[in-house]
């Protein structure tokens, strides 16, 4: 098949996903309610019925994701006359007034704080969520939705990877492995058939950005996976979907439907004879499951426990055939790549780290929510320029970053950059871009040991260090808080941590001890001085 | 509901393939269908997919989501992850104990309630979280979460 019959093919797509919205909007302004995973939380999911009962004659009403402003949900974007949105912020069920005087109203006014939290981000996998029709393809379509999956048909896919190597892409799920290299390898392996799994178990306490995507952006997804499918000459796609993440299961089962009936995914896709699969299955709880190898496991049918590296999964993971596993926020910025040039994503960052990262930002701040800000831009600016900063009367103290595998910075650590791997010797990393901000009320021994306690639940049990060793962490964090240890406990507390570090076999031991190295660097005088007192 | 080998047994053929890969979608079937993964219904996996029983068990105590025992009629989960714990999930949880007489981890003698806590409800910007019989509940504190739970209870 030519280029230029593919290209037609897709346009013809695109001009129907047009002409079906326009069919269904006839010319009424539109209403975009957001429900995502923490909107419901908070009574979003009443919200569609509720306001197409209300609204349904005069307005075309859509279901869109949560765009990332948590601290609004749930929120509802009303077209006003002037064509432009007015944002509706905490809109309950039994006060849809505010719909109706929004439909009303002649222009936007003055943006929210909300409006303007988005704007001062750098969005690049989570651009259009929360404005995106979730339920249907028509809207990703009509705003060149698929386009960039169509332009890496057309060339070559050693060159679809190499603009990937180029662009210094690295998978966001934490590691920050360069992409394009995964896929080469994956590539090089000679196999019959090869493996692409979309990560997307988000397993680990303080994360909820791939929920976001899956549930805003599923066809975004779908077209990073096809991308990636494509270039490592995989034949199966799995989205391999957190056990309890029934929304996002739902979305992106949906999506994958659509995108079947269209002849995006499948076989033949778009007539180029290419075959890509994809299906959804799901996990079944647990930090480790997010481990490459435990997550092969976990699809293979047996215990939840990482395998032994080498082989690496590109080699022999899944059924033993070459398996690329990428995270959901990796594959979600592969698309912009491809449309936009690997040079313009090797832009945007601060030189030596590319592209933009989602933060996870929750704890004692005005505006918890998704963050998205070019790599090097400051843990400062993101918790106070962007998220508001904490409360009235309320100073900060620690900040949590990365998760159960990382570690806790003070205050003074606030101007550090976001950038890929170790953002400090002691054992913080950024991870998956969790961000925990806490207030001088939380003792910094009771954070530590929530972190170790967690670690220590998790852990699989496999080998040795990891299993008898986070237990043992926790209790000795006990005794320190119940007064019954002494100073030289810390040091075996250290000795204990870097060795589980060191010896353990996957990353959750080989992290687990971070949480107590950084906090007896950063916060080690304060415990210390507990322990004096006693 | 099923309830006995052969129906169940029946409805494993109808739904899953018989290979290794298919143990975990049948063990969320099990979970999905009562609420728990009864024993005898392990076995029935077991031999449907042409896995030893020991092994259906180990794998399924290795995934934290899948419960073998029955718990109660309302399952109540508290997230004491750090952002919930920080923002009050400790007091919503202790507030919980109180209201149901039970520790957390336990489920009542009546099998009314189930108090757990969970590592994560994935709802860090909505601190603190409570989930109820499936559906998450944010932003809450002491007084609406003993609210919910005792709506949920009637």
């Amino acid at each position: 098949m030519t280029d230029s019959t593919l290209q037609s093919r897709f346009k013809e797509l695109a001009n129907d996903a047009r002409g079906r919205i326009q069919q269904a909007v006839r010319g009424r302004p539109r209403i975009v309610v957001q429900v995502g995973h923490c909107g419901a939380a908070v009574g979003a999911s009443d919200l569609p019925d509720a306001i197409r009962q209300q609204y349904g004659g005069r307005a075309s009403i859509t279901v869109a994701g949560c765009d990332g402003a948590c601290f609004t949900a749930p929120t509802v974007l009303v077209q006003c006359r002037s064509g432009d949105f007015i944002r509706l912020e905490r809109v309950a069920s039994n006060d849809l007034r505010r719909v109706g005087m929004a439909l009303r109203s002649e222009s936007p006014g003055a943006p929210s704080s909300a409006a303007r939290y988005i704007e001062s981000q750098r969005r690049i996998a989570l651009d259009g969520c929360g404005g995106l029709d979730a339920e249907s393809i028509d809207d990703y379509l009509a705003r060149d939705g698929y386009s960039a999956l169509v332009k890496a048909l057309q060339s070559d896919p050693q060159d679809v990877i190499n603009q990937v190597k180029d662009s210094r892409l690295r998978g966001r799920g934490g590691a920050y492995f360069p992409t394009g290299l995964k896929w080469e390898s994956a590539r090089g392996f000679s196999a019959d058939r090869r493996y692409l799994i979309v990560n997307c178990e988000e397993g680990e306490p303080g994360l909820f950005k791939d929920r976001h995507l899956m549930e805003g952006l599923p066809h975004r997804l779908i077209e990073g996976a096809c991308i990636a499918a494509y270039a490592c000459d995989a034949q199966d796609v799995i989205f391999y979907v957190n056990a309890e993440a029934n929304l996002s299961a739902l979305r992106v089962e949906n999506a994958i439907r659509q995108a079947q009936d269209l002849g995006l995914v499948g076989d033949d896709v778009l007539g180029t004879g290419l075959n890509i699969n994809v299906e959804v299955r799901r996990g079944a709880g647990g930090y480790v499951c997010g481990e490459e190898t435990t997550l092969i496991n976990t699809i293979e049918g047996y215990r939840r426990e990482p395998r032994i590296r080498p082989p690496y999964p590109v080699e022999s993971g899944l059924w033993s055939r070459p398996t690329v596993i990428n995270n959901a926020e990796t594959l979600a910025s592969v698309p912009y790549i491809i449309t936009h040039g690997a040079d313009n994503f090797a832009q945007i960052g601060d030189g030596a780290d590319t592209g933009a990262k989602i933060i996870n930002l929750s704890g004692s701040v005005r505006r918890p929510g998704l963050i998205e800000a070019p790599m090097g831009t400051t843990l400062r600016h993101v918790i106070y320029d962007i998220g508001g900063g904490p409360p009235d009367g309320v100073s900060l103290k620690i900040i949590g970053v990365g998760g159960p595998s990382s570690g806790v910075f003070p205050v003074s650590m606030l101007d550090t950059p976001i950038k890929p791997g170790f953002l400090h010797e002691s054992g913080v990393m950024l991870g998956a871009g969790a961000v925990i901000a806490m207030d001088d009320s939380i003792d910094v021994l009771s954070v530590i040991r929530s972190l170790a306690r967690y670690n220590a639940n998790e852990s699989c049990g496999k080998c040795t260090p990891c299993r008898e060793g986070t237990p043992r962490m926790v209790e000795m964090l006990d005794a320190i808080a119940s007064g019954q240890s002494s100073k030289s406990d810390t040091d075996q507390l250290t000795d204990l941590a870097r060795l589980v570090n060191i010896a353990s076999l996957c990353g959750l031991g080989q992290a687990a001890g971070n949480p107590i190295l950084s906090g007896l660097y950063f916060f080690g005088e304060e415990m210390r001085d507990a322990l004096e007192q006693n | 509901m099923t309830t006995d080998r052969n129906t169940l047994r029946s409805k494993l053929r109808e739904k899953f393939p018989r290979n290794h890969g298919q143990l975990l979608p049948a063990l969320h079937f099990l979970q999905h269908e009562f609420g728990y993964l009864p024993d005898w219904a392990m076995e029935v996996v077991g031999w449907h997919l042409g896995i030893p029983s020991s092994e259906v068990y180990g794998a399924a105590t290795s995934y934290t989501e899948l419960r073998v025992e029955k718990p109660g009629s309302t399952t109540v989960r508290v997230c004491t992850a750090l952002s919930c714990a920080v923002t009050g999930s400790l007091d919503i949880l202790n507030a919980l104990e109180k209201e149901l007489d039970l520790d957390v981890g336990n489920t009542s003698d009546n099998n009314e309630f189930t108090l757990e806590e969970t590592p994560c409800g994935f709802l860090c910007a909505m601190a603190p979280a409570i989930e109820v019989n499936g559906s998450w509940h944010g932003r809450l504190d002491p007084q609406s979460a003993l609210q919910l739970v005792r709506e949920s209870g009637q």
